[in-house]
């Protein structure tokens, strides 16, 4: 019983190879039943993102089963043999337990940490189990799996800190106000870049949305996407106190929003906090308004170092996510080789059993004569010096499976007792 | 007997607590402020008992000493910043505001021993009604000027536009303004009836209302900031930084007051 990971990721294949792999495994309910189809796959999960294609199986072992998932592997892509090749990573047992653990976990995400492999994780483990392509063993791996990953979420900020500008933008945001219920934002001049950001703080809750824009037409094409309201470009200074968060992003040469516009708005809306947030190059809010109290002025390069410096956690926190990784591949390999063992203390203790019914049965003559109570001694007797010979032979078995790979007492006993 | 053992076992449930909150703090870890969380519960309930075992073994009532001053002080910040806590999302606060409770209640502790026999003129509802007030007043101060220096501490993080992990556990400038603006809106009417108590007080004993004793004047100094201050955040809109800078300040002069001031002035207030 081996287990084998095949597959590959962003950093192996170019996005050309990965993108006909992910076409082809489209279906993923076929894919999966011509893998159960291969002789020697027992159970198995078929993994594709558009950043990786993965495919998790449980083979016998001894065979061709790694050359028959290469095989299939090739037919999928429909791509010549060498130059898939080049883009295949193959893990076994061990080694294919730590990835799985490392992907659920996003340490091998192209944005470490990022949230949604876990979820597609997830859908394709479900998959698996509705084309009842698992066992125990995908079972119970890819439990541990969600475990590993939940684990180096909450013991980790893996997934602490925005690593976009456009997030950014939100966790300040909260920083700053806390809850954002209720808040409401105007947008100046209506970029890709603003209309992301605003999508972001709408989700988290953001109340009422302005938007105005040199082009009337624009701003209210974006009001009517974000149920927002458009106001004249001229007129938004008025709209100024009335909001908690304004994102500027026009193309206009100089300052847009001047300190003085700031401060007088600052002074009608009685010093509620306001952040503002210029990712305009060339700067759209006069930086001298950042320095009024209450105030919190944030422009696109201060946005990119608070990514920067995200990031640079990031990877910290990734080291410790390795350790959480390598500690839970040896809780599972511990169980993976008390797998190995549990047949053998089955099948012993079942024969050692049979043995003494099989003697009661045959002095259950004179058994017959005893008192109730005497009887059920002598039963109860003769279970004890089973149960009192088999406790030190199981005890080795189970250390043995502690030490790994090798398993000579399991054979020894098999022979010893013509189990 | 019961009330020296409960009081105990909460002062050492406040420590454990001001510890782990710390470490939560250093080790940048919010599931160790949670725990921190629940054991300032804790302590908090056995407080609780504490004092309820204590009032009733008194024979005349209760009683209002240094010791017990110092731990309603305690009691009430715990209080205070476990309700703000279940509002918003402050825990880290905690590492700031538990030290201090566990100031106060060391303070008690010391004075644990007997009950001193309150000098005579320290008894009646109005001496106690004078010492609950104002303590819970300057308790709610207390937390006001904890959530300030946070709230300095994340406004100077959010200005140098530094993204770190630090300012991450921090809670929100909105939570912690509101926080001390509510430690003020409460803790200011509780002092000022506490101020009118005592002075009915002194009348009855001394004879008149006020005595121009040094103590005296310091609280008034303080009563006067605490008012300019609410007066402000009320009217003219003060807000974060300056808001939060003030209540600071005043805090200041009401520590300077209680604790550096004992030893320096001759005062008629000595017995507190």
């Amino acid at each position: 019983m081996r287990l084998v990971l095949i597959g590959m990721n962003h950093k192996t294949a170019p996005l050309e190879i990965r993108e006909r792999l992910q076409l082809s495994s489209g279906d993923d309910a076929h894919s999966l039943s011509e893998l159960m189809r291969l002789p020697e796959i027992r159970e198995a999960l078929c993994l594709a993102t558009c950043n990786r294609v993965e495919v998790l199986a449980r083979v016998e072992d001894g065979g061709q089963a790694v050359e028959q998932l290469r095989e299939f592997i090739y037919r999928q892509g429909n791509l010549e043999r060498e130059e898939l090749e080049r883009c295949l990573y193959v893990y076994q047992d061990r080694e294919a337990v730590r990835h799985l653990f490392r992907v659920a976990a996003s340490l091998d995400s192209m944005i470490m940490g990022e949230p949604q492999i876990l979820g597609q994780l997830k859908a394709a483990y479900r998959q698996a189990v509705d084309n009842r392509a698992t066992a125990v063993l995908l079972n119970r791996l890819l439990h541990h799996a969600f475990r590993v990953a939940k684990r180096v979420r909450t013991e980790t900020g893996i997934a602490g800190n925005a690593v976009s500008v456009s997030y950014a933008a939100v966790e300040l945001a909260k920083k700053i106000f806390g809850n954002l219920k209720g808040k409401s934002i105007l947008l100046i001049g209506a970029g890709e870049m603003s209309e992301l950001a605003a999508r972001h703080l709408i989700r988290q809750g953001v109340g009422s949305i302005r938007i105005a824009n040199r082009t009337y037409a624009r701003a209210e094409e974006m009001a009517v996407m974000f149920q927002g309201v458009p106001v004249p470009f001229e007129r938004f200074p008025e709209v100024l106190p009335e909001v908690d968060i304004v994102i500027a992003s026009t193309g206009a040469p100089g300052y847009v929003v001047t300190a003085e516009m700031v401060a007088a708005a600052l002074k009608r809306r009685r010093n509620r906090l306001f952040f503002l947030i210029d990712i305009a190059v060339p700067r759209d809010i006069d930086p001298a308004a950042g320095e009024i109290e209450n105030v919190y002025l944030y422009n696109i390069d201060h946005l990119q170092d608070v990514v920067d410096a995200n990031k640079e956690m990031r990877r910290i926190e990734a080291m410790k996510a390795e350790g959480i990784v390598a500690e839970e591949v040896e809780i599972y390999e511990e169980w993976f080789n008390a797998l190995a063992v549990v047949p053998t203390i089955v099948s012993l203790r079942e024969k050692m059993e049979a043995i003494m019914q099989g003697e009661l049965e045959r002095s259950s003559s004179w058994l017959r004569n005893l008192e109730g109570e005497e009887r059920s001694r002598i039963e109860i007797m003769t279970a004890a010096i089973v149960n009192k010979i088999l406790h030190d032979p199981i005890t080795v078995l189970k250390e043995e499976s502690k030490d790994r790979d090798e398993l000579p007492y399991v054979a020894a006993v098999r022979r010893l007792f013509k189990i | 007997m019961i009330a020296v053992v409960l009081f105990k076992t909460a002062l050492t449930v406040y420590l454990i607590s001001a510890v782990v909150y710390g470490a939560s703090l250093l080790g940048r870890r919010v599931m160790l402020a949670r725990i921190a969380t629940g054991l300032m519960l804790a302590a908090l309930a056995i407080h609780t008992f504490s004092f309820a075992a204590r009032w009733l073994a008194a024979e005349e009532g209760p009683v209002v000493g240094l010791v017990e001053a110092s731990s309603l002080f305690a009691w009430v910040m715990a209080a205070a910043y476990l309700a703000f806590q279940l509002k918003t999302k402050t825990r880290v606060l905690g590492a700031f505001i538990s030290p201090v409770i566990c100031l106060f209640m060391v303070i008690a502790s010391v004075r644990l021993g007997g009950t001193v026999a309150a000098p005579a003129i320290l008894r009646g509802s109005l001496v106690t009604l004078h010492v609950i007030l104002s303590v819970a007043g300057e308790a709610l101060f207390a937390v006001a000027s904890c959530a300030g220096l946070m709230y300095l501490f994340q406004d100077d993080q959010l200005r140098r536009k530094k993204g770190g992990g630090f300012s991450r556990l921090l809670p929100s400038l909105g939570d912690l303004d509101r926080i001390n603006y509510l430690c003020l809106l409460w803790g200011f009417p509780l002092l000022t009836l506490g101020v009118l108590a005592g002075s009915l007080w002194a009348r009855i004993v001394w004879g008149s209302h006020w005595q121009w004793d040094p103590k005296q004047i310091w609280t008034l100094l303080a009563w006067g900031s605490y008012g300019f201050l609410l007066y402000q955040r009320l009217v003219t809109g003060w807000r974060g930084r300056t808001a939060a800078r003030w209540s600071i300040a005043a805090f200041v002069i009401l520590l300077v007051l209680t604790v550096a001031g004992r030893p320096f002035f001759q005062t008629w207030h000595d017995f507190l």
